[in-house]
């Protein structure tokens, strides 16, 4: 994985909501944390080019988000605050299928793939329910699953714990532990990047600190005290 | 209200949904070709034989669809008032023939197929820009996705006029439902966006 | 956006009738959820939004007031309503289109949208009252007059997607309205 920010600024109606930003990003294992409003979401969907940088660029494994945008989200799998919305199809199975689209696979080959992809995800066993049953860790795994049958280099997480019991919290902890893919995760629950590689710090659309996990959430600490 | 998932069997599910919506077309026109009650009743128990023999299960389900048979119903006696029992005749051999034959050609095709055959129809309207044919299957799933979750939306709205004691008015059941369902459809939105899958568009280019 | 919007009309088909203030027969919402589509969405959503209603009708789908559905709902004698919602929706959305982009002030946009909405609810009255004639052979009075009975009713709904279609464009601003390129 490799995503650079070169020079790049977000606005929001003409409202600076990202400073000027450059940096690479290259862990398997990165958190981003910070208050509401800080600008952590719109830095994670500059990523994938769901956010368009205002000024400069941003790159990523290589591919201008504004010039290159297909390469640059076929790069990346996203999973949404509330991932009820990206489930869009009523069977779980058939809406995992929908990324298989592109990839003009025979009917049995997508099967399988299908369900490997339930299976790493742990769900197998959901695969033709209906979105609207499942409970909110249900879902949380379900749209995981539909990302990674994509095959992404980068999997990037908005607040994957926020709306879940402990049990599911638990869950969602281990299986992001076990995927091999690159992840990024933006979170509040900051035990969960305890033992990232790195964290980043937004305050006030500014990156305000960037390093190991402890040092990063201690300033996070000091700074929401 | 969910949908059953429906495995069709039996002679009718394999003929080609494009062949039954053209007979369906024929028999209209026919049915209002011919004015005379004989030979309306012929088509009708032509029809109705057709039906028992080949799809017992659509004549049930026409008759389990107490809506339309009571419209016919009404419509018929109205008719029978206002113009003359000869053309409540004549109607209700038509209504009851037509009713039941889509019913037939609704029961023995499959959702699947339907989309398909919606999706190959809608391919020369690409032309006009409208939208993509392609995107049609997704567009069909999607509603049915997300009926229910709106469903709730409004079962909750309702629920908390209760626990308020405020009286029930569309005026404020409805704008609350229609703003939360938006605010859903951007993220929905950004959400296929994101996933990429969306058809592709023949006229459009990408970089 | 659109696919959400037929949603909503479909739920409003299948909630319990809600007893309107005046009127004291209890009325299915589904055509407040076609004018509001209109006055919402525009022109061009609004029609989307309809005709993949349409489509769902036609695949057998229980989306229509009471959980109807299927291909026969296009045969019988109620089918003008449904086909004319099509070009209620066009119209009241061409019509909406036009006072958003205006942006006037308070009751004049919200008696635009009503007048709107009132074209629309005429139009589909044509079509389902045309339909009467053709297939069943009433006269054209007698239709009418079975007819009516319904416009009450609809012009109050008419009132209601105004009223609503005010509040989503003073706090949403024009982004519902589906503009030439879907993107």
């Amino acid at each position: 994985m490799d995503i650079l920010f070169d020079k790049a600024e977000a606005r929001f109606s003409g409202r600076v909501v990202l400073e000027s930003l450059s940096l690479r990003l290259s862990e398997r294992r990165i958190g981003v944390i910070g208050l509401n409003g800080s600008g952590k979401t719109t830095f994670s969907r500059l990523i994938n080019g769901l956010v368009l940088p205002a000024a400069g660029r941003v790159l990523t494994n290589g591919h201008d988000t504004a010039l290159a945008p297909a390469k640059a989200r076929a790069a990346v799998g996203y999973i949404f605050q509330n991932p009820a919305n990206q489930i869009v199809l009523p069977l779980i199975r058939d809406d995992i299928a929908l990324g298989l689209q592109r990839r003009g696979l025979g009917k049995v080959e997508r099967e399988a793939a299908i369900g490997a992809c339930l299976d790493r995800v742990g769900i197998a066993h959901l695969a033709g329910r209906r979105a609207h049953e499942l409970s909110g860790g249900e879902i949380q795994l379900a749209a995981l699953a539909s990302v990674l049958v994509t095959a992404p280099d980068i999997v990037i997480m908005d607040e994957p714990t926020n709306q879940l019991d402990l049990r599911n919290r638990n869950l969602v902890e281990r299986t992001i532990h076990a995927l091999d893919e690159n992840v990024i995760v933006v979170s509040h629950d900051l035990s969960l990047l305890a033992a990232f590689d790195r964290v980043l710090l937004f305050h006030q659309g500014r990156l305000l600190a960037d390093g190991p996990a402890s040092q990063v959430i201690a300033a996070y600490r000091d700074l929401a005290a | 209200m969910m949908i059953a998932e429906e495995q069709h069997s039996g002679l009718l599910a394999h003929v080609p949904p494009g062949v039954k919506l053209a007979a369906l077309f024929g028999l209209s026109l026919l049915l209002f070709l011919v004015r005379a009650p004989a030979g309306l009743g012929a088509l009708a128990a032509l029809v109705g034989l057709a039906a028992l023999l080949l799809s017992p299960r659509s004549v049930a389900q026409w008759l389990r669809a107490w809506p339309l048979l009571f419209t016919i119903a009404v419509v018929v006696l109205w008719t029978t008032f206002a113009e003359s029992p000869g053309a409540a005749l004549v109607a209700l051999l038509r209504l009851g023939t037509l009713s039941l034959f889509a019913t037939l050609v609704t029961t023995t095709t499959t959702i699947g197929q339907f989309i398909d055959t919606i999706t190959r129809m809608a391919r020369p309207l690409e032309r006009l820009g409208l939208a993509n044919a392609g995107d049609i299957g997704l567009a069909i799933g999607l509603v049915i996705r997300f009926i229910p979750e709106v469903r709730a939306r409004y079962g909750a709205i309702a629920d908390a006029h209760r626990a308020r004691g405020l009286s029930m008015r569309l005026s404020t059941l409805v704008v609350p439902m229609v703003i939360g369902t938006l605010q859903s459809a951007d993220d929905i939105a950004a959400a296929i966006d994101a996933r990429s899958i969306r058809s592709e568009n023949p006229r459009k280019k990408e970089g | 956006m659109i696919a959400l919007f037929t949603a909503i009309i479909v739920v409003l088909g299948l909630v319990p009738p809600i007893m309107l203030t005046l009127v004291p027969v209890p009325i299915h919402a589904q055509s407040l959820g076609v004018l509001l589509a209109g006055v919402v969405l525009g022109a061009r959503g609004g029609a989307l939004s309809v005709l993949l209603l349409i489509a769902l009708v036609a695949i057998g789908l229980p989306v229509l007031s009471g959980g109807r559905g299927g291909l026969a709902i296009f045969v019988s004698p109620t089918a003008g309503y449904l086909v004319g919602y099509l070009p209620a929706a066009f119209a009241t959305g061409w019509l909406s289109d036009r006072i958003a982009r205006r942006a006037e002030s308070g009751w004049r946009s919200l008696a635009g949208f009503f007048g709107a909405a009132v074209v629309g609810v005429l139009l589909d009255h044509v079509f389902g009252v045309a339909w009467l004639v053709a297939s069943v052979g009433l006269s054209p009075i007698n239709a009418l007059i079975g007819d009516l009975v319904f416009v009450p009713g609809d012009l109050l709904k008419a009132a209601i997607a105004a009223y609503v279609g005010r509040f989503v464009l003073v706090n949403f601003g024009n982004r519902a309205r589906v503009s030439r390129n879907p993107g």
